[in-house]
């Protein structure tokens, strides 16, 4: 797949794909910036430590697989094994398409999702040529979605059950899905959303979610991403936040083979804060990197971000980590840290810190380490008469775990650690501890 | 009382980094007794404790150490505790991510599947931790807090106390347990290790100071000096190294 290519599928493809008016303008405004900026390579400084070549030779489909399909074509152990709570409200995502809701997982009172039309209108009031130039696979996903949710909770809504969004991935092994997801939060609103990539088989996921707090409003959005190993993640999280508004996003990968998640935030008002948490387990030839961008645009606004990865044979983990803090920001707090197990003298660490600072008052912290396990904690453990491999394991563990206890979900808390534990080797020592 | 020695320390030489620091140091201990090692600072006091719990960054460079008449100095630190070796730590590891509950656990149910017992659940457990936590003022949440996490020096040092107790170790080595303590933790911390005292079980208290030892009274006093002891006596001899310190020892004078 290359821009020609792609191009040339969009412009055969177009009346198939735009359901109206605003998405057919959306779509080739999306197109046009795509085939002037094409997929970003390694030589772009953004780029230079994940290469998109498996993705591009995969022959992936662009185009989304057949429509229709509704949750009762989806095989029922699978979802119930994707379940956070059997009554919880769900949206389903197959082939980037949101599949039709069944009653019994019905939204949560004050969530509204808005048709098709109004959603496009929506993106195009959004979109801009910024944004596609740094990230092009946002062009791709606004040229091929096939539809885009948009999810509204107006002013002073206080949703107190989480949302719980279930990406399935494609339909098959080429598929590709690219969902498009924008929410937007009134003021004084709140609303957890838990989006949960589960892809079974291969193929590439190329998620695009646009988040907009209005002042005062409090976002939580868990991202676990559980995908086959062959799968391919690439996705971007973009979340603007008026004056006081609040969001808390946590990250969990523990699939996929090659996994690139882009993360904006734009803290435009006063007041605005964000907290960041992110743990990832890279082994086996995967591949993970996280990259992400805080902009302190106004006065007074907070940023707090932990990442930790645990990398072991033959895996990757990336962080860079940009923090801008704008001129006129004043009072800006950004704390910044990246930590990293390498298990393996088979696995690799890149890890960037990047800040960039145009006014004075601020008081800025970061921290990037990668290392082994703490040798007075094993011998600690190993006094108490746990033996070296179980210590090891359970060290590993509490590394990730010291982030993971920060899950405000107690269903969802539960799911993310048994599954890091699941992944983890020698789990079955100390697994029993949990 | 048995005289076999629980613990026999026999001309023990160790180094970190080809500095020596334990310097032949001889030491039997037999069961129902308590030892305190005294000695000034750097005099190799907590170098001797964790080698004998087996920490790999002191070489053992000769001597040898038998514990319960097996070669305690060819074990890992993991068999040592299973054998019912417990070391309190001077300076307790804080562990984010693992909470207490899961560490106690996990070290009592170590040391039941070497004894061949079966593993404690967790009704059981909690009724075995009751009154030891209470005894040692640790209130309930602390159970659901990682490892000493935030804890204060006192909790943490009682916390280690706490782990003693669930263990029941056959011989506890306490690292400066009593530093840093405050008058009410310091007798909360010496009700626990009395409620240990056995005639089967042993205990060696390492101190810098003496005023553990007006409440733990040791059966032998040991003062440990440039890695070896130098003088051994009974609880008067903890008193006149308080009233005197230890230089009388190192120059020689007035010494008896």
């Amino acid at each position: 797949m290359n821009t020609a290519e792609l191009r040339a599928v969009f412009d055969a493809s177009l009346d198939r794909l735009a359901g109206s008016d605003d998405s057919r303008a959306a779509r080739r405004q999306a197109m046009a910036a795509f085939a002037r900026h094409g997929f970003p390579t390694r030589r772009d400084e953004d780029w230079k430590y994940t290469d998109l070549k498996p993705i591009l030779t995969g022959r992936f489909d662009p185009l989304p697989g057949p429509a229709s399909e509704d949750r009762r074509q989806v095989d029922s152990d699978r979802l119930s094994s994707l379940e956070l709570t059997p009554d919880a409200p769900q949206l389903l995502f197959a082939d980037g398409r949101r599949l039709a809701n069944e009653d019994s997982h019905a939204l949560p009172p004050g969530v509204e999702i808005s048709d098709q039309h109004t959603a496009w209108q929506r993106i195009r009031s959004i979109q801009t040529d910024g944004q596609f130039r740094e990230y092009p696979l946002s062009a791709v996903n606004t040229a091929f979605s096939p539809d885009c949710t948009l999810i509204r909770v107006g002013a002073n809504v206080d949703v107190s059950q989480p949302l719980h969004l279930i990406y399935l991935g494609g339909t098959a092994a080429n598929s590709t899905a690219q969902s498009r997801l924008v929410i937007d939060l009134g003021a004084n609103s709140r609303l957890c959303v838990v989006q949960h990539f589960a892809a079974h088989i291969g193929g590439w996921t190329n998620s695009v979610t646009q988040a907009s707090q209005e002042p005062g409003s409090k976002l939580t959005l868990y991202r676990l991403q559980e995908h086959a190993e062959e799968h391919f993640h690439t996705e971007l999280l973009d979340v603007r936040l008026a004056r006081d508004a609040a969001a808390r996003l946590g990250y969990v990968d523990l699939g996929g083979r090659l996994v690139r998640n882009d993360l904006r935030v734009h803290l435009a008002e006063p007041g605005a804060s964000c907290d960041i948490t992110g743990v990832f387990l890279a082994a086996r030839g995967q591949h993970v990197d996280n990259h992400t961008r805080i902009d302190h645009i106004a006065p007074h606004t907070t940023s707090d971000e932990a990442f930790r990865g645990i990398v072991g044979e033959r895996g990757r983990g990336v962080f860079n980590g940009k923090v801008v803090v704008h001129a006129g920001a004043n009072g800006t707090d950004a704390r910044q840290s990246s930590d990293n197990l390498l298990l393996s003298g088979r696995g690799e660490v890149d890890t960037k810190p990047e800040l960039e600072i145009y006014t004075d008052d601020v008081k800025c912290a970061h921290g990037a380490t990668v290392g082994e396990l703490d040798a007075e904690q094993l011998f600690y453990l190993r006094s108490r008469g746990m033996d070296e491999e179980t210590a090891r394991g359970l060290l590993v563990f509490a590394f990730a775990n010291d982030l993971l206890r920060r899950i405000e979900l107690p269903e969802l808390r539960r799911r993310v650690v048994t599954a890091v534990a699941g992944h983890l080797p020698d789990h079955e020592h100390w697994g029993g501890l949990l | 009382m048995d005289e076999t020695p629980l613990l026999q320390i026999d001309n023990l030489h160790a180094a970190v980094e080809d500095r020596t620091i334990l310097n032949g140091v001889n030491l039997d201990v037999r069961p129902g007794t308590v030892h305190a090692i005294m000695g000034p600072n750097g005099s190799g006091k907590s170098t001797l404790a964790q080698v004998l719990a087996g920490r790999d960054t002191y070489a053992v460079t000769g001597g040898s150490v038998r514990y319960r008449g097996m070669d305690l100095l060819d074990m890992e630190p993991e068999e040592r505790a299973r054998e019912g070796l417990f070391l309190a730590f001077q300076y307790p590891v804080e562990i984010p991510g693992v909470n207490n509950a899961y560490l106690l656990k996990a070290a009592l149910n170590a040391q039941r599947a070497s004894n061949g017992r079966e593993q404690v659940d967790a009704f059981e457990f909690m009724k075995l931790i009751k009154d030891k936590m209470e005894l040692m003022r640790i209130s309930k949440d602390f159970l659901n807090r990682s490892v000493n996490e935030g804890f204060s020096g006192g909790e943490k040092k009682r916390n280690e106390i706490l782990q003693m107790l669930v263990l029941e170790p056959t011989l506890a080595v306490l690292d400066e347990t009593d530093s840093g303590l405050d008058v009410d933790a310091l007798k909360v911390v010496a009700t626990g290790i009395n409620s240990l005292r056995h005639p089967e079980r042993a205990a060696v208290l390492v101190t810098h100071y003496e005023r553990l030892l007006e409440l733990v009274v040791p059966d032998y006093v040991h003062v440990l000096s440039e890695g070896r002891i130098v003088k051994s006596g009974d609880q008067k001899l903890a008193r006149t190294l308080d009233e005197r310190g230890y230089d009388w020892l190192r120059d020689g004078t007035g010494g008896p």
